[in-house]
């Protein structure tokens, strides 16, 4: 494009578009350039004071931030000035911080932290008074505030201000005394992404706090399954189980952002109610079954299959193949099974009503192997059930409407055999299920989707929590 | 002064030795009435029969420099100003005097508010400004009442208001009172208080004069640049030039404080020496005591010992030379029975208060500065205490928005260079608090 232009940051030659964010500019290009108010997804604060760069013809140094790209420009950020004073800024950052990382849940990712290492090494002249503010401040929306750890970057303030415009958050008080605060308590769908946004441990996730420490997680890059919306989220894992989902940049689909629902996708993934075998209900008790009993069970049936519409584009491919292969069309029937719409189509950030994660990528290959992927197809297979059947109801990995699910599972009741395909056996429903049969979550495999906007996504299976899980188009065989 | 040689008001206008307060002698100026028949508002309709280009370009040619303490030359900050007469735009009349020290504005509109109303008006009419804010300090409440009072006057004679005199001009004036924040003195920090938020500076650029109230081209001038506009326009830049330096033109108002028999607001051209200040001006030092040290441009101007006071001339080159400012012209006479820590602590105590929390160098350094200094009243205090202020107010300086944490730093490294053993002396030296 004509309106990129070159300059040079430390010697380092880069390109960007003229005019952009001159930060942005050298973070996008790998280079690490200390900083905690700027974000590329706010507006800019300027008040950190850790961007600092000098650039020739210019006589004073500035604040990247707030600078834009131009022409053969030189910055620098390497002179022993601005080192100096990187330093020096790094501790009045740290000057009044209570320095309690021992029992601070951002220990290991945290700004303050980070750049000591890299800035700082300086020995500490603080031997005076504190400024003390108030510590675990319970503000809504399952945030923790500690206003002692925070190093008023302003970040929440702007993002309550600008993305969710519901500005609960302000600063209170001047000069050192100054201190984030709730005008009112939070009230928005996006408040763990505050969380996120704070470079300190001033923000904490109360469904995370004191879980675990980040240098024993490993992060795996995949996709929501909360909604339609597929925004691209990195879940935050190690053997014992999952504990956090945290949005990644993705443009296209979510921003910088996600919504609070989908922290919730994780919590399933490795309950106490995952399933680590093939059970059968034994008067409301669900206990280890033998295959071949399902399998007796199953021969000779017709079989209703209903799928969720939170399976993989390869899982409904796979499922369909096998039908086709295994000369199943005629014993066996399949329709989708759709949640009900939650809330507004569209709150006019990211989250929607419409909570089937895959719908797009279900039509389109219910469509492509020639099966009616309709609610009304759906409905009437459902009332149609005969006490003769066989049901395999895929449930849906998650649901904000369970009374609907609970409403559809007892409409398929009067069937001789039913099974449910999920991964855990949480929903007390499930009861009406003669047998439950283990899937893999999202968390477990891998495969596409299409979000609403018809964009494909991607999953990617990071450690696994339930044994024996067989994929859905596995079960096939048995029929 | 007001003696009745039978002069009319209009002879009674001292023009001669004053730009400024000219009329400051005459009884009850503040009234339209007085003031207009001793010559005021002349200038506001022989303004308006000029083109509006030729009234900016006298005011550049006068050399005024901006006189809230940056001393920015007025007329080439106009000169950056949209051109576009129709567009929406804001001339702001700074009088959030809050300087320790300075007190000039405030003696200038409590007894000649007409002055700066009649400056404004031709400033607008030059600028082809439609609406103007005064900003004035919070404290200053009975000035606000005689300037809203002032206004309304002016508004009584459609020197406000629609089509003023048939000019097919508009100016409308509020007066805004602020809550008493140092910071909105700033003029940043004045818009943002005066939209309503919290008195906090604004990054730069952009600058008010391409964004500033609501966006929108802002003129932000202090009352006493505003208020020397219509001398520049009836006697023109030359005579202005007359007085002051090459680099400093023009007279200034300088607001005396401290060890002197008479303390009080002068007006004097720029250059004056300021042991004439002190010695003749104020009639010398109070009770007999010597002179030990001079702030000269209120409290963010680093320090001069009595040598330096009696050799600097007071204007914005000369007083920098000897490594300070003139500032808004404020001058602090301190007397040899002063102890220099006291002065510095005080100075702390209030730039840690006035802080507005913005940028962490200031925010943090600003109280650390303080908490530094008064080691002594934990018995902590130690003499390489003073290192640290230095080496601590040397990092604050150059880093942030505006210059609030220059203006912390500089008065305590200026103390440092000049009266390090003393200081030294008294961080060490234990107290109860």
């Amino acid at each position: 494009m004509s309106d990129t232009v070159k300059f040079k940051w430390n010697d380092k030659e880069i390109e960007a578009k003229k005019g952009s964010n001159l930060l942005k500019a050298a973070l996008d290009n790998g280079i690490d350039v200390a900083h905690y108010c700027y974000h590329a997804g706010l507006s800019v604060a300027g008040v950190c004071r850790m961007c600092m760069v000098e650039q020739n013809g210019v006589p004073r140094p500035f604040p990247a931030c707030n600078a834009t790209v131009n022409e053969n420009i030189e910055v620098r950020n390497d002179t022993p000035k601005i080192k100096e004073a990187v330093s020096a800024t790094l501790q009045f950052h740290l000057l009044n911080h209570p320095l309690d990382c021992p029992v601070c849940d951002q220990a290991g990712e945290c700004g303050l932290q980070d750049n000591y290492m890299l800035h700082g090494k300086y020995d500490s002249q603080m031997t005076d008074k504190k400024v003390h503010k108030e510590k675990v401040q319970d503000i809504g929306c399952d945030v923790m505030l500690d206003a002692e750890r925070c190093i008023l970057c302003s970040r929440c303030v702007r993002f309550t201000g600008e993305v969710t415009k519901s500005s609960e958050l302000g600063i209170l008080n001047r000069g050192d005394h100054a201190e984030i605060t709730v005008l009112k308590e939070l009230n928005n769908d996006y408040a763990q992404n505050l969380v996120d946004i704070c470079p300190v441990g001033a923000l904490t996730s109360k469904d995370f706090r004191f879980k675990q420490r980040v240098w024993f997680l490993e992060d795996v890059h995949t996709t929501c399954i909360g909604c339609e919306v597929g925004c691209s989220v990195k879940v935050s894992q190690n053997k014992n189980g999952a504990y956090r989902v945290k949005p990644v940049l993705d443009e296209a689909v979510n921003g910088y952002w996600m919504c609070d629902d989908g922290r919730e996708i994780y919590k399933h993934v490795s309950s106490p109610t995952r399933l680590h075998s093939l059970v059968a209900n034994q008067q409301s008790l669900f206990v280890p079954a033998e295959e071949a009993s399902l399998k007796e069970k199953l021969k000779n049936k017709n079989v209703k299959l209903i799928l969720s519409t939170h399976l993989t584009n390869e899982e409904y491919r796979d499922v369909f193949t096998k039908i086709k292969d295994l000369n199943l069309a005629a014993r066996v029937e399949v329709a989708l099974y759709r949640s009900p719409d939650v809330g507004p189509i569209f709150d006019g950030i990211l989250k929607r009503g419409n909570k089937n994660a895959n719908l797009k990528g279900a039509i389109k290959n219910f469509e492509q192997f020639g099966f009616d992927a309709s609610d009304d197809h759906c409905k009437k297979l459902m009332a149609n059930v005969k006490d003769s059947d066989a049901v395999l109801f895929v449930l849906p990995e998650m649901s904000q409407s369970l009374d609907h699910l609970e409403t559809a599972v007892k409409q398929i009741s009067k069937a001789a055999l039913k099974c449910a395909i999920t991964p855990n056996e949480e929903w007390s429903f499930v009861r009406t299920f003669d047998f439950l049969c283990p899937v893999p979550t999202f968390l477990e495999k891998n495969g596409t989707m299409l979000n609403y906007q018809g964009l494909e996504r991607t999953l990617v299976a990071g450690m696994s929590y339930g044994d024996n899980s067989k994929t859905v188009a596995s079960y096939l065989d048995w029929v | 002064m007001t003696e009745e040689n039978g002069l009319t008001d209009k002879e009674k206008a001292n023009y001669k030795d004053y730009a400024l307060l000219s009329y400051h002698h005459i009884p009850g100026v503040h009234n339209l009435e007085v003031f207009e028949k001793a010559g005021g508002y002349e200038m506001m309709k022989a303004a308006f029969l000029k083109d509006p280009e030729a009234i900016k370009e006298e005011v550049k040619n006068s050399g005024l420099r901006g006189r809230g303490g940056a001393g920015f030359p007025t007329g080439v900050k106009w000169g950056f100003f949209t051109k576009d007469r129709q567009a929406q735009k804001y001339l702001v009349c700074n009088a959030d005097e809050s300087e320790p020290g300075t007190f000039k504005d405030r003696y200038l509109v409590e007894k000649n508010p007409h002055i700066l109303i009649e400056g404004m008006i031709i400033s607008a009419w030059a600028l082809g400004i439609q609406k103007g804010y005064i900003y004035i300090r919070g404290e200053f409440y009975h000035q606000a009442v005689t300037l809203e009072k002032a206004i309304k006057e002016a508004y009584a004679k459609n020197y406000l208001g629609k089509n003023i005199l048939n000019k097919n001009f508009d100016f409308d004036l509020y007066v805004h009172r602020g809550a008493g924040a140092y910071i909105c003195g700033e003029e940043t920090g004045l818009i943002s208080s005066l939209e309503g938020k919290k008195g906090q500076p604004k990054l730069k650029p952009p600058f008010p004069a391409i964004k500033g109230y609501r966006g929108l081209p802002t003129m932000v001038n202090n009352v006493e640049s505003l208020a020397a506009v219509p001398w520049i326009m009836r006697f023109g830049a030359d005579a202005y030039k007359k007085w002051g330096t090459e680099k400093s033109p023009g007279t200034k108002l300088f607001s005396i404080s401290g060890d002197v028999n008479k303390p009080g607001v002068i007006e004097v051209p720029l250059g004056t020496t300021l042991k004439e200040i002190i010695e003749v001006h104020c009639g010398g030092m109070k009770d007999g005591h010597a002179l030990k040290a001079v702030i000269p441009g209120g409290s963010s101007a680093p320090i001069f010992d009595a040598e330096t006071s009696y050799a600097v001339k007071m204007d914005y080159e000369d007083v920098a030379a000897k490594g300070s400012m003139l500032g808004s012209g404020a001058i602090v006479v301190i007397n040899d029975k002063r102890n220099m820590g006291d002065v510095l602590k005080w100075t702390l105590e209030f730039y840690h208060h006035e802080s507005c929390g913005q940028c962490t160098p200031c925010r943090e350094g600003t109280g650390w500065l303080e908490k530094v200094f008064k080691r002594r009243e934990s018995g902590k205090g130690l003499v390489s205490d003073i290192d640290l202020l230095d080496k601590t107010a040397a990092s604050m300086r150059g880093q942030t928005i505006c210059a609030l944490a220059d203006a912390a730093a500089m008065p305590t490294q200026g103390m440092i260079k000049v009266f390090r053993r003393e200081l030294e002396e008294y961080v060490s030296t234990p107290v109860k608090k």
